[in-house]
């Protein structure tokens, strides 16, 4: 009697059935899912996070976060992953920051500015713990943390594509996430140790990579075209020595 | 559901076995045991008992036979039925709860209360992990159990560890759905392992839980609970049915308290039904609600008591 509910929760897609990203598309005109806190998790991490520029990434963070919420040091049992709950909670809030740029959004610039400048207002919602990111990323690299780490990457790109303004339904919606991504994780690595003021240097380092792939997508683009020159005049060739293509 | 229908014939092989033990289980008889028929004519409410339906004041009576008769040979059972496993899973019980943590060093401590822990194994774990790891040895813990036999085990276990005499512990021959002894918003953590099982009224000792626990503090509980993957379970029904009563004949020599044993396991709530129960009786749960051991096995449930606004 149970087994065709049971298969039927088997082939339904993993987004509907956990409420962890439980929606895969953005939408103007239904409220946001739930996130995958409860109140009493996001009461505490939320009072968490002013402790992590001098505890760090840590339980101590956590710890203190709790007492500050009106809670005990025991209460930090409500969090299974432990410190990786905090950097969840910091990438997760920092996502959902960035529709709150106005004045990046609503300015009358192309989509290429606007995703460059999300992209940096990204990266200075991480300069008040700069100093305690490195601690962050060895988290989200333990195998257990990986999967929710990539999650929220992929879903920062989408988020800053589609604020930006991309509409795009073909392969490039792909290789845009996928390049922005790439680009995201890597200046942000350079940002943990860059001491410049400003960050002029992470500054310069986001848009050298930006040219870069701009360069590649030409190169890309080139080599496509010569590719369709070559074998449109190869096939030419051939018909006029009688082949019948 | 699927999966209880095609185990239907198992269960009712192990039905035969069940009745011989009912006339085994008068040998537990105590003077507890003698005033239990009265009781339960004036009783109408029933419960489990293993297999069997049973007034509720019998209950407590006849489990407290069973925990008696098991007390002295309780590790050496364990080990064999759970080949060894146990010791992981309390380990592991321990380790999530990390006991003695605290943001401020060295720790103010925790007030522990182990309910069902009459041998102390949880407990001395709880304090060692305290003591060693988060070097909290302002931890105290109580230790409460309904049967004296259990806890005086205890007593003479803690005798060869470090906490021999330790005003550390404090022993508490108490009924969890009563612990009147005990003040509200006391305890850091509540921790009951293999025990809640036992229990006549399972949302009375959940409510009561909730109101010695501070504001904040943690209900973590480990039983046995229900194995996920059908062809694992089929394995492990014959195991718990088949060989866990035929060890307690020859290891402890008390084939009725095993019977009781698997049959109990099989009556307690599965996973999902029992985080509602917490639930229910208020706690915030973590995550999913539970921790699921070697398949399903056993596993960890916790639920915090939510604070007010500060």
């Amino acid at each position: 009697m149970a087994a065709p509910s049971t298969i039927l929760r088997r082939l339904r897609p993993i987004s509907a059935r956990g409420n962890l990203l439980a929606r895969t598309y953005h939408s103007y005109d239904h409220p946001p899912p739930p996130g995958p806190f409860s109140t009493t998790e996001s009461t505490i991490l939320s009072a968490s996070l002013p402790h992590i520029p001098s505890h760090g990434f840590t339980l101590t963070s956590l710890s203190l976060g709790a007492k500050d919420a009106g809670y005990i040091d025991a209460s930090t049992n409500l969090f299974p992953q432990g410190p990786f709950a905090l950097v969840h909670y910091h990438l997760l809030t920092q996502r959902l920051g960035l529709a709150q740029k106005k004045e990046v959004l609503e300015a009358d610039e192309g989509i290429g500015a606007k995703v460059k400048k999300l992209t940096w207002e990204r990266l200075m919602g991480n300069k008040e713990i700069v100093h305690r990111w490195q601690e962050a990323l060895a988290l989200m690299a333990q195998p257990s943390n990986v999967p929710t780490s990539l999650k929220e990457l992929a879903a920062q790109s989408d988020e800053i594509w589609f604020l930006s303004g991309d509409i795009s339904v073909d392969t490039s919606w792909y290789t845009k996430r996928a390049s922005l991504s790439t680009i995201y994780a890597a200046t942000e690595l350079f940002m943990t140790t860059d001491k410049s003021p400003d960050y002029i240097d992470t500054r310069e380092f986001l848009d050298r990579r930006f040219k870069d792939v701009q360069f590649v997508g030409g190169v890309v683009g080139s080599v496509s075209q010569w590719v369709g020159f070559t074998a449109s005049a190869g096939l030419n060739v051939l018909r006029s020595k009688g082949v019948r293509v | 559901m699927a999966t209880r229908t095609a185990f239907r014939p198992l269960v009712r092989a192990a039905r035969p076995q069940l009745q011989s033990a009912q006339v085994h289980r008068c040998f537990t008889s105590t003077s507890q045991r003698a005033e239990s028929p009265s009781q339960s004519t004036n009783h109408e409410r029933t419960t489990h008992f293993g297999f069997e339906t049973v007034a509720e004041a019998e209950k407590e009576a006849r489990v407290a036979g069973v925990f008696s008769n098991v007390a002295a040979s309780y590790d050496t059972m364990n080990d064999f039925m759970s080949l060894g496993i146990h010791r992981l899973w309390k380990d592991h019980f321990v380790r999530s709860i990390n006991p003695g943590s605290s943001s401020t060093s060295p720790s103010p401590g925790w007030t522990m209360l182990d309910i069902a822990g009459g041998t102390g194994d949880i407990a001395f774990r709880l304090l060692d992990h305290c003591t060693n790891i988060n070097n909290s040895p302002q931890s105290t813990i109580t230790i409460s159990d309904i049967n004296p036999s259990m806890l005086s085990e205890g007593k003479k276990r803690s005798l060869a560890t470090s906490y021999a005499n330790s005003p550390r512990i404090n022993w508490l021959v108490a009924n969890a759905e009563n612990l009147e002894t005990i003040e509200s918003d006391s305890i850091d953590l509540y921790t009951v392992a293999f025990g809640i099982r036992n229990f006549t009224n399972k949302e009375k000792a959940l409510r009561e839980a909730y109101r010695v626990l501070k504001p904040g503090g943690v209900f973590a509980c480990l039983e046995f609970s229900g194995v996920t993957n059908p062809l694992f379970d089929a394995v492990y029904k014959r195991w718990s049915f088949g060989a866990i009563p035929l060890i307690g004949q020859l290891v402890a020599g008390d084939r009725a308290s095993y019977q009781y044993l698997v049959e109990s396991i099989e009556k307690f709530p599965k996973q999902e039904e029992f985080r509602d129960m917490i639930k229910e009786a208020g706690f915030v749960v973590p995550g999913k609600g539970w921790e699921d051991l070697t398949g399903g096995i056993a596993a960890i449930h916790k639920g915090i008591k939510p604070a007010g606004t500060p």
